[in-house]
């Protein structure tokens, strides 16, 4: 069972590739636009509907039935892996995280949208996340919606201690011992241990890069130096008892927003509305500033980030394309999306005149958008990428992290244990793998 | 499973002592040293604690504004708006939640139903007619006990996806429609509680095999009956999976997958998790109701005296 599972992989990408090296037609594509089509559409993000039942309404020929999934993680990616197992009942349209795309593609399941039209659009999205959806010579997704980060905090508790938002990492550090000092119950933020997308973006933003595509070699590089680093920093900082190490998106820590007693959170431009809906009494408290710097050139880093894919199987991958482009870069989608808060868009320039663009009363009429994630947006690492088994490479690091904090090992003993198991991964998937860049 | 068992033992035990057509019997006063009623009743009562617990937090959260669900202690009551909850649950969406629950009714109910009436029937044949491979048969089905229904959602879909089934209410409902674990139940309760010589005396009154089934045997075995419709009813009415796998659109979702879809975007829309803790309150009640309602059937003998012991 598992050679054949092995076998099937290697054929797989042997497939990827073969499609890479020539771009032929997919297949079931029909290039006649005025053609009538009948399209699914798999996502589960807020405020979806709206957009799509404005594009039903200016779009009589290809008409599109959205079908509201719970979200890829909780359980409709296994059901779109199944989906293209069985050959029938994928949708022909989904929603799909950056990091799961290279899954996606390995298993031959996504629709090359480069001939199809995204080869001219592409110049419409920003670069780093049209880099995520882009696999060799082809263009597998089309970008919807990233998180820039900065960094969230509470600039009531800061300036009563003579704090200003740390500039750099090391400020940083000074300020979580000031605010712990002056008040035992108060720390600056928690290191979630069952988080890890949240670390690795910060060495992302650090200048790591632990994933690429060497040929037909993938490559693993999660024990580097600045990685080490970074984890380093967060070991020293959990060491002298500076940060809590609660999990995030939990009652607790939800709590501890609320009567202040977690102070920071450097996060993502999706992060204003869940401090905003959870913590709603904090309002006018809290400020954006950018992230915390390594070096003097300003890095910055994304934390989640998704896509309109269109999957193997459709009746109709050109009409699926136009729908896909028009959802991700129309203003009124967009803003439609927006305001369902889908996150910060992959299309360029849509940020003037958005509703993005305006003062926000939670932020204490501060526009953190256009002040902070404007630039944040345009200064990310373009080079990351991802693997087909990015949630196994969080699971480990997970349980590293845990460990640490339940006092066995350290951070940097979780990144140095979650190289070697990724490698494993890779290779027990039939893939060619090697340590390093 | 054991409390079915030990409902079931109980019941024989009246079999054999009563000759009173369908009246209550008082169990037997047993007399234990006030010591030792007080150890039972103080660990029945941890029990009670320990199953009543969540209940009590459910209800407690359930009444909860979205910051005080985090802000506030989870086993008191913090400005309780219970009411203002609901509402938004069975308005949200345009009110796709009471869809959801309509679904959840069907799902359990018809499966619940037909997979009784089919686990009752199977059981009593193999239980009271001799045929060839009947315990071969009856071992295959025992095996399907074993077999976690999570194991087998995933062929299922494939089958499913054969022919073009997937995403209609027939996805869900099929599957839903056998009960391994009913036609065990349901044979060893036949074969304590219909009496052989019941069968005889009916057949050489005329009656065929279809009649006695109907009329005198389901009436007989009405105990297991409910033990299987109870089972069969709250394990398709809390089942996740089979529906995940199967569905994806919206409007046929049970109750379960339409929570989880809201909890798993409730990161973005922070309201949605008090919908979601105030859909699971209000998907709990009709399985108390069912619990409450049917359990007396546990215990009302039916066969008492109806046969010379």
């Amino acid at each position: 069972m598992k050679r054949i599972r092995t076998i099937a992989a290697v054929v797989a990408v042997a497939a990827v590739f073969a499609t890479t090296a020539c771009t032929s037609t997919p297949p079931g594509s029909s290039s006649d636009p005025s053609e009538k089509a009948n399209l699914t559409f798999w996502s589960w993000v807020p405020g979806v509907d709206k957009a799509v039942d404005l594009w039903n309404k200016e779009n009589p020929n290809i008409q599109v039935k959205l079908e509201q999934t719970p979200a890829g993680s909780s359980g409709t990616y296994a059901k779109m892996y199944s989906a293209l197992k069985a050959g029938k009942g994928a949708p022909d349209l989904a929603q799909i995280e950056y990091q799961e795309l290279p899954g996606f593609v390995l298993e031959n399941g996504l629709v090359d949208l480069k001939p199809l039209g995204m080869g001219v659009e592409s110049s419409k999205f920003v670069d780093w996340q049209l880099g995520q959806s882009t696999f060799g010579d082809s263009v597998y997704a089309v970008p919807q919606a990233s998180g820039p980060m900065g960094l969230y905090y509470r600039e009531d508790i800061f300036s009563a201690l003579g704090l200003k938002a740390p500039a750099t990492w090391d400020e940083y550090a000074v300020a979580a011992k000031t605010i712990h000092d002056a008040n035992p119950a108060q720390y600056i933020n928690t290191f979630a241990p069952g988080n890890s997308a949240w670390f690795t973006a910060l060495a992302w933003q650090a200048g790591a890069k632990w994933f690429g595509l060497d040929g037909d070699t993938w490559t693993v590089n999660i024990d580097s130096d600045t990685t080490l680093k970074v984890a380093s920093y967060w070991d020293k900082l959990r060491e002298a008892g500076l940060i809590k190490t609660e999990p995030d998106f939990a009652n607790g820590w939800y709590s501890d927003l609320q009567n202040g007693n977690i102070v920071a959170w450097p996060s993502a431009q999706w992060g204003g509305s869940i401090l905003s809906g959870n913590a709603p009494t904090t309002a006018g408290k809290w400020k954006v500033a950018p992230l915390p710097q390594w070096d003097s050139t300003y890095a910055s880093a994304n934390w989640g980030g998704s896509s309109t894919a269109v999957l193997k199987g459709t009746s109709n991958a050109q009409a699926a394309e136009k729908f896909a482009v028009w959802l991700n870069t129309d203003p009124q989608s967009i803003s439609l999306l927006l305001a369902g808060g889908y996150g910060w868009p992959a299309a360029k320039n849509a940020l003037a005149g958005s509703t993005l663009d305006k003062p926000e009363e939670f932020l204490g009429g501060q526009n953190a958008n256009k002040d902070v994630f404007k630039k944040s947006d345009e200064s990310i690492n373009t080079s990351w990428g991802w693997i087909p088994t990015t949630a196994n490479t969080y699971t480990h690091l997970n349980d590293g992290f845990q460990a640490a904090v339940e006092g066995h090992g350290t951070f940097v003993d979780a990144v140095k244990a979650a190289q070697t198991a990724t490698i494993a991964d890779l290779e027990a998937k039939g893939l060619k793998v090697r340590a390093g860049d | 499973m054991t409390t079915t068992e030990r409902a079931y033992t109980g019941k024989k035990g009246k079999n054999q002592s009563s000759k009173q057509p369908s009246t209550v019997q008082k169990p037997r006063k047993i007399q234990r040293s006030p010591g030792w009623r007080i150890l039972v009743t103080a660990a029945l009562a941890v029990a009670a604690v320990y199953f009543l617990f969540p209940v009590y937090w459910l209800t407690i959260a359930a009444t909860k504004s979205t910051s005080s669900l985090f802000g506030s202690s989870g086993l008191a009551l913090d400005n309780p708006q219970l009411l203002t909850n609901l509402v938004n649950v069975v308005t949200y969406n345009g009110g796709i939640f009471g869809r959801w629950a309509l679904n959840s009714v069907l799902y359990s109910g018809v499966g619940a139903v037909v997979a009784t009436i089919c686990s009752l029937a199977a059981g009593y044949c193999l239980a009271k007619f001799t045929f060839r491979g009947r315990e071969v048969w009856f071992n295959i089905i025992l095996a399907g006990v074993m077999i976690p229904g999570t194991a087998l959602a995933l062929p299922l879909f494939l089958l499913m996806s054969q022919v073009g089934l997937v995403n209609t209410y027939w996805s869900v409902l099929l599957p839903s429609l056998v009960s391994p674990f009913g036609v065990y139940l349901g044979r060893i309760y036949a074969q304590a509680a219909v009496p052989d010589s019941l069968l005889e005396a009916s057949r050489l009154d005329g009656a065929g095999e279809f009649r006695i089934f109907f009329t005198l045997v389901l009436r007989l075995m009405m105990p297991a009956a409910v033990t299987i419709f109870l089972f069969q009813f709250i394990g398709i009415w809390n089942n996740f999976f089979l529906p995940l796998v199967m569905l994806s659109d919206q409007s046929l979702y049970p109750i379960t997958l339409g929570l989880v879809q809201w909890q798993s975007v409730s990161d973005r829309h922070p309201e949605l998790y008090q919908l979601a803790i105030g859909g699971a309150f209000l998907s709990v009640i009709p399985i108390m109701i069912a619990i409450v309602s049917l359990q007396r059937f546990w215990k009302a003998g039916l066969t008492e005296g109806s046969v010379k012991g």
